[in-house]
């Protein structure tokens, strides 16, 4: 059975799509972005998303670059630089750039792939679509993206606090 | 050697042209489905709320373009069945009245070209009716030809247009993110703000005009009807449509009500200015009222950008091409400063 499953034949046939979109719905639903908003509504959205595959030091995004959406790790890490210092390092289940998804802003830093990369972003084409045709939980996710922004703008202001002292 | 990545306006000039002529390519070949895939795209734009309501409610995608296509079926079965009799009969009638009418309008040129001669000028009336008379009573002789070629042209695209609706309310969104995804990592995020600009707009314009069509059509009938002239509703229908093309559109439409009025058993000169009444009434409710609520500055172009491309489109795809203008120069506006400002690493306006 195994050797069968390893043929792209019966991986075809056998392979369970959901089990794809199942994964990448509970790595979403562990992040802040989707805390409280049902698990049925996220495997709609989810089903919408755009994976894409990156290989080993290609880049997501550079500064200046239009961000359309937010980015989620499903397999592999990603470094977050600017002028060639590394910042961050995010590894599966992380996401970034989520400030593009409300603003129309040039991303403020680079995003290069430090291993071969699975990512799914989620598009601010998508937020709206279903802000339009699901209201209530929209305006939840929105809730969601205002107190991760609020959290990253308080962390901003006690580093230059801290620098200042 | 130029280096096209140094050079972002030839860069974005380049994908432009290439974005432009694949469409241009995919136009052509598709041209005899051009107007059912215009106006299934159309009725895509109009119905979709609808399919979104039945999804939010809790209906899957399939069932709601299901009960989306069951409206469709409705609308044009009661379109077919009343309307289309209705507009024939009266354009039947109006066939009939043409001789009549040409004959109403020698005698009063020639009271003209008596009246004229009384001062000393002198005017040839022959030289204005005689061509008009000719083109008109050609066009007459075809006018049943044409009816039932054009019912024929109409059957086939009542067929197709519910069809297509129905694929594209079930998978156009799947459709189009597969060929979205198939861009390249580096321009997928533009690519897509791009796309979704051009179908925000697109969807806001053609929603919007849909429906300023259809209420200027039933404002206008109401109008020739109190007024008492004939064919109403096929003057409406005739006023709507012509309300679809921008600036030009509203004078063209002044002209068959006048055509009838000038007509009428006896001559009535309070016939004319009502007729013309009804299409400035229903233009002033249409700029006033319809327009800021359901159009608004879907697309920001320059009046004389929109004249120049309505002759330079209607000129080559006739009608239809008056009518598609507004939404493919809009569309490759959003495109061009799109691709420039992506290039510049700006923000997308």
């Amino acid at each position: 059975m195994d050797k069968n499953n390893n043929h792209p034949l019966w991986q075809n046939i056998f392979r369970h799509k959901d089990d794809d979109l199942t994964a990448v719905c509970r790595l979403w639903s562990s992040t802040p972005l989707f805390s409280d908003i049902p698990e049925s509504c996220i495997r709609r959205l989810v089903k919408n998303m755009h994976p894409r595959l990156y290989k080993k030091g290609d880049k997501i995004f550079t500064t200046g670059d239009i961000g359309a959406g937010a980015v989620l790790i499903k397999s592999g890490e990603i470094n977050i630089m600017a002028s060639d210092t590394v910042l961050a390092t995010l590894h599966t289940g992380d996401f970034f750039g989520e400030v593009a998804l409300v603003v129309d802003e040039p991303r403020t830093a680079d995003a290069v792939a430090s291993t071969d990369c699975e990512l799914i972003f989620f598009l601010r084409p998508d937020l709206e679509e279903w802000v339009h045709n699901s209201p209530r939980q929209g305006a939840q996710l929105l809730a969601n993206i205002s107190r991760i922004l609020a959290g990253r703008l308080r962390q901003a202001n006690n580093m230059l606090a801290t620098n200042n002292d | 050697m130029i280096k096209l990545a140094e050079m972002p306006l030839l860069r974005s000039l380049v994908i432009f042209s290439a974005i432009m002529s694949m469409a241009g390519l995919c136009a052509y070949l598709l041209a005899p489905l051009l107007i059912p895939i215009i106006l299934s795209f159309a009725l895509y734009a109009l119905f979709d709320p609808v399919s979104n309501l039945l999804q939010r409610n809790g209906i899957n995608d399939s069932m709601s373009a299901i009960l989306v296509l069951i409206l469709l079926v409705v609308i044009c079965t009661i379109g077919v069945s009343i309307v289309f009799p209705m507009l024939a009969e009266q354009l039947l009638i109006l066939q009939a009245k043409i001789p009549k009418l040409w004959e109403f309008l020698t005698e009063f040129s020639l009271k003209i070209k008596n009246l004229l001669s009384g001062y000393g000028i002198k005017f040839d009336p022959d030289a204005i009716t005689k061509p008009i008379m000719s083109t008109s009573s050609d066009w007459g002789k075809d006018a049943v030809i044409r009816l039932s070629n054009l019912l024929i042209d109409m059957t086939t695209t009542i067929i197709l247009v519910p069809l297509f609706t129905f694929f594209l309310i079930r998978d156009y969104k799947q459709l189009r993110n597969r060929a979205l995804d198939l861009l390249p990592n580096k321009s997928f995020e533009l690519g897509w703000l791009i796309y979704y600009r051009v179908a925000k707009k697109l969807e806001i314009y053609i929603r919007g005009i849909i429906m300023q069509s259809g209420i200027m059509a039933i404002v206008t009938s109401i109008g020739f009807y109190l007024f008492g002239l004939e064919s109403p509703i096929l003057l409406g229908t005739i006023a709507g449509l012509l309300n679809l093309i921008p600036y030009v559109g509203p004078l063209l439409a002044m002209i068959p009500p006048v055509i009838i009025a000038l007509g009428a058993p006896v001559f009535d000169p309070f016939l004319i200015v009502a007729a013309v009444g009804v299409i400035i009434s229903g233009q002033i409710i249409d700029n006033v009222i319809v327009v800021p609520a359901l159009i608004a500055n879907a697309v920001n172009l320059h009046p004389i950008t929109v004249i120049v491309g309505i002759i330079i489109f209607g000129n080559f795809f006739g009608f239809i091409g008056m009518i598609i203008a507004i939404p493919a120069l809009a569309t490759s506006n959003i495109i061009l400063t799109g691709l420039r400002n992506g290039m510049k690493k700006n923000v997308v306006t």
